[in-house]
């Protein structure tokens, strides 16, 4: 299948993301503190499906006009985004996934039991943000980053997914797939948008 | 143009090794195609490079060239035809001076994911791919005839099959299939090589193997599990070894000597055909074959291995006996009965979930009852179940169009229960199996009955099996059922069914048996069952359709297994064994419980706390001596209502109130089973549904569980549920209150327009929203009458809407 010889691909183990107990908790709707042998047991099972994989890609970005990112296959449209990246000169389009092994979990989870559907939903959500946080802070271990965007937020259309995900061989290379409702299957995928600042920010040395 | 005279490529793959071409996109890069630009629109822009790449491979010696046909499918393009025509066009012009090469119709993924994690249906699938083939006919009028269709770089299993079936229903030409799997040996889907062999040969192609992914020194284990089980000729189509990063670029790191050193080990451990992926250049293929045109090509042979599969793995039927799971059977079941005919899916998955846990290996589904549609409910059951378990199913009908619609939909190669010695059965059940795929039980009755003799059966089996081979189905694909019927009307009975296992077995037939028939009409069948099916396992049965459930019959099954030595170190045994509830002691049940233990021996205590089994436990032990509403009323209602008040005051989370409404769900089930159908309903119905474009459901679960735990009957239509389904149903079920959800923005619209179209349906109809994306804001915009900032709420608003409807 054809790839682009630019984009970059790898995966990491399960014990290699560290979920955020904050992240999780907020995501359950608990407090920090609350603790129950069920959410031990889901998270257990959880993490034997994963399978942590990314992809990502560096490119020049360009402002041909206000509120328009021009990103070479494609452009955006959107103030938020170009707010986000004003003045960089560069980005990286990065996707994770936490594997189709956690839809097949979660979908069995559905027919067996409420809580622990939802347990394993709010931990596996978890679960891709932390990845998405290891694996950005790992781009940016050589230049610093702007927060980061993803299609959807803010004015950013999410059409803008397909394209993205093309540009990206997500498919090829992760098997992220988008329904016609532009949703991303596995379903616990993040795609995003990390400007990469320039020399001239502070405290940021140029690759 | 002459008229080519070439054999057939099946015939030439069976004198002397076939050598595909290679990397084909990567070429083109090479070319000049830029990011953002398909290799198949350069079919269209640039034919002549495509040309010139297909010549460069069939000079460096390649006997087929793959089409540039790869990304081409009618649902990414309109002018699929066109693209299709010119890459073959290009593909013809390259074998000008070739005479004796093979073009491949090359079939790539449509890029869609499969139902049920995606949203591409099966059918849907089948057709996009049938489009392709539909088009030959008329390409050939044009003298552009390929000859062969290589289905290539698949990832999953099911749209493997979708295109494999469009190829065969619409095409004579050979099918080769190639799979990308990854280092763990798997499918992104998560299919292993047995898998796919089963399914593959099942539906009947010519040749299969990998592609893509692996370099060729990755591929040497899996090739090991292709020449151990495959019987038709293997391919081995790989990478030029797996992609680094070199200056921000991928590239491919292996060079043509060392891919054609391990392309040589491919061929000495079996593969007949070879190729190369991404990377690989006519360089490469050109030192592939220099390296492997000496190399004998691998005598193959039919590996006679008896095996069914699911999406995932392979059931293979052989020393160790395989559990097949029976309760998926509505006779004898009438709660079965009654989500058969309510459409009552969660029912029906939970079984298949709760056989999966108990050890089962496949599951038997049966949904024959007289009132229903039987072919459209098997083939929604046969979906459904194949969502939520990874176990092959055996599909248990008697009716013709029930089996082909549900052979046709499994992701697999299935079991098809049954077939007998009876000539309309075998010729509806017979071109079924060699269309789809399938292991076949075939029952030894006729049309004289079932013999009472073991040699009467015996004979009845071998002419079932000589039948199938005139069908082209062969031996290993039949597993007879010699029938067990009841001892307590007849005392041989057991004797001839053990009888005739043992000759069976003797002829390398493998066997099947409905073992509880055995005891119909005695007490305490289980005890019979076991010893019955302990002495079947000694004369040789290979499987066992059987209740999961029952302990005695699986302790006859570890047991049996660890002596026989099909359980190494006992492990399963053991594993086993330490799962079983302690025996209690003496002590323990004399011994008084203190107060404390007296205090949480309680069923709203259990709920509280989330346990379910315990829950479901006690609430049975209740209703010994409760009336079904005093338990319902007297003890669920009340700790729910504390769960509740808990959560609604922020001293409980919502993992707790969901573990509490499990455990009143689970005790609540038991109160229902005591009360007679006519009286279940408690007239207080709420009907829920995800809007249309909306496929998160878990919110809306939380709430069709904990409404069901307060009493009130839901009508879940689902998710991705169109505003006019909604609209019906409030007539259908004459309920007044609906509960959308939506997640996403984009959705919100659909949930505008649901709201919209219920009220025209009934005026007096209430809607409560919720849903991520919610607010009371939108909730106003769009003419809810209710927002609901979480599930409590939409309890209070529904005991509320009803308290007010009574007092009216």
């Amino acid at each position: 299948m054809i790839k682009h010889p630019d984009v970059c691909e790898g995966c990491l183990p399960a014990e290699a993301v560290v979920l955020n107990r904050n992240e999780i908790a907020a995501r359950l709707h608990a407090s920090r503190t609350f603790e129950d042998p069920l959410i031990d047991r889901c998270l257990a099972r959880l993490l034997s499906v994963v399978s942590y994989k990314y992809c990502y890609v560096r490119l020049p970005v360009s402002f041909p006009e206000a509120n328009l990112c021009n990103f070479g296959f494609a452009e955006a449209a959107s103030a938020d985004l170009a707010k986000n990246l004003k003045g960089c000169r560069e980005v990286f389009l990065f996707a994770v996934t936490a594997g189709i092994g956690v839809d097949r979990l979660l979908s069995r989870l559905s027919a067996a039991g409420t809580a622990e559907n939802f347990i394993t939903d709010a931990l596996s959500s978890a679960a891709v943000e932390s990845l998405c946080d290891t694996v950005s802070e790992s781009l940016c271990r050589d230049c610093s980053c702007r927060p980061r965007f993803s299609p959807g937020y803010g004015d950013l259309s999410i059409d803008f997914q397909q394209p993205f995900l093309e540009r990206i061989d997500a498919y090829a290379r992760l098997g992220v797939t988008l329904n016609e409702a532009r949703l991303m299957t596995p379903m616990k995928t993040i795609t995003a948008i990390m400007g990469i600042k320039t020399a001239e920010e502070k405290g940021c040395p140029k690759k | 143009m002459p008229q080519k005279m070439k054999e057939k490529i099946t015939e030439r793959m069976k004198k002397r090794r076939i050598w595909l071409d290679g990397g084909f996109g990567t070429m083109l890069q090479q070319r000049g195609l830029g990011p953002g630009e398909t290799t198949e629109s350069w079919n269209l822009s640039h034919p002549e490079d495509v040309t010139a790449v297909h010549r460069a491979y069939l000079n460096a010696g390649c006997d087929v060239i793959n089409a540039n046909t790869f990304g081409i499918n009618s649902l990414k393009y309109e002018n699929y035809q066109e693209l299709l025509r010119a890459g073959l066009r290009c593909a013809q012009e390259a074998c000008r001076d070739f005479p004796e090469c093979y073009i491949a119709l090359d079939v790539g993924p449509t890029g869609r994911l499969l139902e049920p994690l995606g949203d591409l249906s099966f059918d849907r699938a089948v057709s996009a791919f049938a489009d392709l083939f539909r088009a030959l006919p008329e390409l050939a009028a044009e003298g552009l005839c390929p000859d062969l269709i290589l289905i290539e770089t698949m990832n999953d299993a099911y749209e493997t099959k979708a295109a494999v079936l469009a190829a065969k229903e619409h095409s004579d030409l050979p099918i080769f299939v190639t799979n990308v799997y990854d280092e763990s040996g798997k499918l992104m889907t998560g299919a292993d090589p047995e898998a796919m062999i089963a399914m593959l040969e099942g539906l009947g192609v010519s040749a299969l193997g990998m592609n893509c992914s692996l370099g060729p020194d990755k591929m040497l284990p899996l090739m090991d599990i292709f020449s151990r089980r495959a019987s038709v000729p293997v391919i081995a189509k790989p990478n030029a070894g797996l992609p680094e990063v070199r200056d921000g670029k991928t590239v491919f790191a292996m060079n043509q000597d060392d891919f054609a050193g391990y392309s040589e080990q491919l061929a000495r451990k079996g593969a007949s055909i070879l190729g190369g992926c991404c990377g690989s250049t006519p360089d490469y293929l050109r030192e592939v074959i220099a390296r492997t045109k000496e190399i004998p090509l691998p005598v193959l042979s039919d590996k006679n291995i008896t095996v069914v599969s699911s999406y995932s793995h392979a059931v293979t039927v052989d020393r160790s006996p395989v559990l097949i799971g029976e309760r998926i059977n509505p006779t004898g079941k009438p709660k079965l009965k009654e989500a058969l005919r309510a459409g009552d899916m969660s029912y029906i998955l939970g079984e298949g979930i709760r056989q999966a846990d108990s050890g089962a290996h496949i599951l038997d589904v049966n949904v024959g009852l007289p009132e229903i549609d039987e072919a459209a409910v098997m083939k929604k059951v046969i979906q459904e179940l194949q969502a939520v378990t990874d176990l092959p199913l055996q599909i248990d009908t008697s009716d013709p169009a029930a089996l082909e619609g549900a052979m046709r939909v499994y992701n697999g190669k299935p079991l098809v229960n049954s077939v007998n010695g009876n000539e309309d059965s075998m010729r509806q059940v017979f071109p079924l199996v060699k269309k789809y795929g399938g292991t076949v039980i075939a029952l030894t009755l006729d049309e004289n009955g079932i013999p009472e003799t073991a040699e009467g059966r015996v004979a009845i089996a071998r002419r079932i099996i000589d039948r199938a081979a005139e069908y082209g189905i062969l031996a290993k694909d039949i597993i007879v059922d010699p029938l067990a019927l009841t001892v307590s009307s007849d005392s041989e009975s057991a004797n001839i069914t053990l009888a005739t296992i043992k000759e069976l077995t003797r002829l390398g037939i493998k066997t099947s048996l409905g073992v509880s028939n055995i005891s119909f009409g005695l007490p305490q069948r289980e005890i019979i069952n076991s010893v019955f099916f302990a002495n079947a396992l000694e004369c040789g049965l290979s499987c066992a359709i059987m209740n999961p459930f029952s302990k005695g019959m699986t302790d006859v099954y570890y047991a049996f297994r660890a002596l026989k030595g099909l359980d190494s170190a006992c492990s399963d045994y053991i594993a086993y064994a330490s799962a079983l509830p302690v025996l209690e002691t003496v002590s323990s049940i004399v011994k008084a419980p203190a107060a404390e233990e007296k205090e949480q021996d309680t069923l709203a205590h259990f709920i509280l706390k989330g346990l379910v089994a315990k829950a479901k436990e006690k609430a049975d032990a209740l209703l010994q001596t409760e009336a079904p509403l005093d338990v319902i009323n007297r003890h669920i209602i009340p700790a729910l209502n504390t769960i509740g008040a808990d959560f609604e005051a922020g001293k409980a989370y919502l993992p707790q109130l969901l573990m509490s409404a499990d455990a009143a769900s689970a005790a609540f089930s038991s109160v229902k089973e005591k009360i007679p159908p006519a009286q279940q309903s408690s007239g207080k119905g709420v009907i829920l549904a995800t809007v249309k474009g909306d496929i998160h459901d878990i919110g809306k679960n939380i709430v069709h569980v904990l409404l069901e735990s307060f009493g009130f009957t839901v009508y879940d239509l689902g998710r991705d549920v169109p505003p006019a389904a909604v609209a019906e149903a409030v007539k259908k079920y004459a309920c007044r209150l609906v509960g959308l959800s939506a997640l996403m923005t984009t959705t919100v619209p659909a949930m505008e327009e649901t709201i919209r179209l219920v009220r025209e349906a009934d005026p007096l109809v209430k809607t409560i929203v919720g849903g991520a994306v919610l607010t009371q804001e939108y909730a106003d915009m769009i003419g809810a009458d209710c927002y609901a900032k979480d599930a409590m709420e939409t309890v209070r608003y529904a005991e509320a809407f009803y308290g007010d409807e009574t007092e009216e």
